[in-house]
């Protein structure tokens, strides 16, 4: 746990999430990568997890990648009959509406890019518990049409209008993948704090690439930290070795 | 410029449209489509077009429409499209226009599927179309090289009047990485007053250009295939490009790969190299003109007992491996075709069961 110090006052800086939270945002701004790294993160810290791949729209690098080690972990991973698991179709698994109405555990709704990846939120609307759902947005601002505020808000009210749900919450996810640097990280941070008091919506939690944990922790965040360790990586590359601070997943 | 993080499809469309092409007609398919998706979001910010066609054959004369007209244009497509798109091709060729093709490739035969293949390297350096036609085709390895070499290709097509392809598998297009637009490959596209079909009053002339591929006279459809054959000649003389690894000390065995198998190719050699074997890697970057000298002169070299050819279809590029060997030393195929990709693991294996 982290422990952060805003005013004066000493917050709790630790990720606490349950229920159902569907994890959105704009093409390419790593949702899937945060995830995973969530799942194994909340797993780690006690939780009952289950991941459901939604992405409807990418044919490569879902979540679907990783459900080795998501198994191995004991993290229930919801995705396409393994004969569709490489087809390019919109394949919904009917189990996802059965996890959404389970509030023992956390449920993690990976969703597809943009609105055309939440399109199917709006389909699952009767069946969405809307008093505790939450929707968070993964905001990385070194991307192309997410790297200023206006784009950002422009892509979120594209996001609800599609998925019927409101974001409840942001994420912050600035990274250049292996050539990510501190500055990034800082400077990202700073986007997104501004970009959540500019919605009027929490900033739930910023990404750390894990090897550059070490070069951040005498830095203040207003908001947890969550450890990326890569498992979305091309053939030549190795994932990660995922653990998370205080104990292996 | 600083970087920014994209996906492949994307970056291939923003690149294009930093070296000027502001003209791009295409038809979705599995895995480039997003090509088409950032560009329909982009083109109107920059004031340029792009247009879906009905097909992939409507699109192929699309483009021969506009780069008849003079206009850097441009279109990205997966196999089976490219495929269709191949009459269009050998007419733009024909009629010596300059034009931008780039292949995400997947895996075929047929519809095959929609994971990472380089299964038309055949198709792009030999068989792009009917009559005797031939593409300059480039082949990158990463998204930053893509880039590089969809902003080189315009001006590359235009310097020869005939289409450049980039041929990329599917993992250049789905794949995520830090990339900057290096402004030093912005050009400015060439005159075209003397060929292209740009309106008398544009080039302020009084004579008509015409664009076309059709010659029945036999004399003068052999002249102008010769014409077109000392341009590639040229492309050979010119524009062979090529990267070695681990080539400077001794090594025992060569690997040749292209494209993202290459840098599965390199893990492998660091994995030998750790080991105490010594492998080097050439790894062309165009497939035509092929770099037989490099391959060849890399082969030959003392103490080098076997070549590999890696890739990531059922053996097309050892075809040209073998031409530029010669017989002096065994020449050896491993490869995927399907999706999967093979693994440093496996290319380790394949090198240590020939080479101890």
């Amino acid at each position: 746990m982290w422990l952060g110090c805003l005013g004066g006052i000493v917050i709790r800086m630790s990720i606490l999430l349950k229920g159902l939270v569907i994890i959105a945002g704009d093409f390419g701004n790593g949702k899937t990568e945060v995830a995973i790294n969530l799942a194994v993160h909340q797993k780690a810290a006690g939780r009952k997890v289950s991941v459901a791949d939604l992405d409807l729209v990418n044919p490569y690098f879902r979540t679907r990648e990783a459900r080795r080690l998501l198994a191995a972990l004991g993290i229930e991973l919801v995705m396409p009959d393994p004969q569709y698991l490489q087809a390019d179709l919109p394949i919904f698994n009917p189990r996802v509406t059965g996890l959404m109405r389970d509030p023992s555990r956390l449920t993690l709704l990976d969703a597809g890019g943009g609105d055309a990846g939440v399109t199917v939120l709006a389909a699952l609307a009767d069946a969405l518990p809307h008093d505790s759902v939450r929707m968070l947005l993964v905001v990385n601002p070194l991307r192309p049409y997410s790297s200023t505020p206006e784009a950002c808000l422009e892509r979120c009210r594209k996001i609800e209008k599609a998925a019927k749900l409101a974001v409840t919450g942001i994420i912050g996810n600035a990274n250049l993948l292996e050539d990510t640097v501190l500055e990034h990280v800082l400077a990202g941070h700073e986007f997104a704090r501004s970009l959540s008091q500019r919605m009027g919506r929490p900033l739930e939690f910023i990404t750390v690439p894990a090897s550059l944990l070490e070069a951040a922790r005498p830095h203040q965040f207003s908001c947890p930290v969550l450890p990326i360790y890569r498992q979305l990586v091309p053939p030549w590359r190795k994932p990660e070795p995922l653990t998370v601070p205080g104990g292996a997943a | 410029m600083s970087k920014v993080l994209m996906k492949g499809n994307e970056a291939i469309g923003e690149a294009a449209i930093r070296a000027g092409a502001l003209n791009y007609f295409a038809y979705p398919i599995t895995p480039q489509s997003e090509v088409a998706e950032y560009l329909s979001r982009r083109m109107p910010e920059v004031g340029g077009h792009f247009l879906q066609g009905e097909s992939e054959v409507a699109v192929s004369y699309m483009i021969f429409g506009a780069a008849g007209c003079g206009e850097r244009v441009f279109t990205t497509s997966s196999s089976p499209g490219i495929s269709l798109m191949s009459e269009g091709i050998s007419y733009i060729i024909g009629a010596e226009c300059p034009a931008v093709f780039v292949n995400i490739m997947r895996g075929g035969p047929g519809l095959g599927g929609i994971l990472p293949s380089q299964a038309d390297y055949l198709q792009a350096t030999r068989g792009v179309g009917h009559g005797d036609c031939r593409l300059l085709v480039l082949a990158p390895a990463s998204v930053q090289e893509a880039v590089e070499m969809v902003m080189t290709a315009f001006p590359l097509a235009e310097k020869y009047r005939n289409p450049v392809m980039v041929l990329g598998d599917g993992l250049i297009g789905q794949m995520m990485e830090p990339v900057e637009f290096p402004d030093n490959l912005k050009s400015a596209p060439s005159n075209k007053d003397d060929w292209a079909t740009n309106g008398m009053d544009t080039r302020g002339r009084k004579t008509r250009n015409l664009v076309k591929s059709l010659f029945l006279d036999p004399v003068e459809l052999n002249e102008h295939n010769l014409k077109i054959k000392r341009k590639y000649e040229q492309m050979e003389r010119e524009e062979v490009r090529f990267e070695g690894y681990n080539q400077d000390g001794a090594y025992r065995a060569l690997i040749v790969s292209f494209g993202t198998m290459s840098r599965v190719c390199r893990t492998a050699i660091d994995i030998m190299k750790a080991d105490g074997l010594e492998v080097a890697m050439i790894r062309p970057q165009t497939l035509f003109p092929y770099p037989l000298q490099a391959v060849r002169d890399a082969a030959w070299k003392k103490g080098c007992q076997a070549v590999f050819s890696i890739e990531m279809n059922m053996g097309q590029m050892v075809e040209d491996v073998r031409l530029a060997v010669q017989g002096r030393c065994p020449v050896h195929w491993y490869g995927k075709c399907g999706g999967e990709v093979p693994t440093p693991e496996e290319v380790v294996e394949t090198v240590r069961a020939v080479v101890q």
